[in-house]
């Protein structure tokens, strides 16, 4: 008797190291000059990418939400 | 081409339609920063009127207001809007009223931005504080801009185009309509869920 394989469930895409000020923005809510507002003040502390395009890791924007 | 804050010398047909879609791309930017660099400047023009508004409000306060709760555990009491979700709030100290400029985030929480005793230097070390973030929004404008334009046309200097964009954008002038939208509050809706 041939056994059908089971199909594989589908895989969750890969957690996102960093978000644009935009997207992180929309994730916590809050007006876009809101963060970098955030930015200005230390509590979210952004990476660069290659041409100094701001990028919030995702690590922030979690610790800003645990404090808070 | 007309109005386009080139500076030196007339853009090229190329730079013409970069520039075109940069403005397309990024019009959310080119709408909201001169929102808030209006926001701003209003606010280091009205800091003693503000102030009156917020010592008036102190004066009329109602027994049974709200209070704002911040992390220390003070209590606050909201004087006026300002912009966004900002207010300058007070409570009463031992001697005199302390002061604070407090954003109110989706999620309850309330950040104290400037706080102080005396209201005109809290207002006036919030606005130095909004212009810094200004300059972070400006730069990391002309970043996007450039990465924009850097993948449309790979083997293209479009340096002219970004710094043009980043111009026009720094020295737009708000319409009297969107300035009263703005002072109205910009809500963004959604919860946080990373």
């Amino acid at each position: 008797m041939n056994v059908v394989p089971k199909p594989e469930p589908p895989q969750a895409p890969p957690e996102r190291l960093a978000y644009s000020v935009q997207e992180s923005a929309d994730l916590l809510g809050v007006n876009y000059f809101s963060v970098y507002r955030l930015i200005q003040r230390g509590k979210l502390k952004p990476c660069r990418a290659l041409r100094g395009k701001l990028l919030v890791p995702r690590s922030e924007l979690v610790k800003l939400l645990k404090t808070e | 081409m007309s109005n386009h804050p080139f500076q030196n010398r007339q853009p090229t047909k190329l730079e013409d339609q970069a520039y075109s879609q940069a403005r397309q791309h990024f019009a959310e930017h080119l709408k909201q920063f001169p929102t808030s660099q209006d926001a701003v400047k209003q606010l280091e023009r009205d800091l003693a009127k503000t102030t009156i508004a917020v010592n008036l409000a102190a004066s009329q306060a109602k027994p049974d207001a709200i209070p704002i709760p911040t992390d220390d555990g003070a209590q606050w009491h909201k004087g006026v809007d300002l912009f966004d979700n900002l207010c300058v709030c007070y409570r009463p100290g031992i001697y005199a009223l302390e002061y604070a400029v407090v954003e109110r985030f989706p999620n309850g929480k309330n950040e104290i931005w400037n706080r102080g005793h005396n209201a005109v230097e809290v207002l006036r070390a919030f606005a130095n504080d909004q212009k810094q973030a200004l300059q972070a929004w400006s730069d990391d404008l002309k970043a996007q801009v450039t990465e924009f334009l850097a993948e449309k046309y790979p083997s293209q200097d479009m340096s002219r185009v970004a710094d043009a964009f980043v111009l026009k954008c720094t020295t737009e002038t708000v319409s009297r309509t969107q300035a009263v939208t703005h002072n109205h509050g910009q809500k963004r809706g959604g919860g946080i869920h990373i």
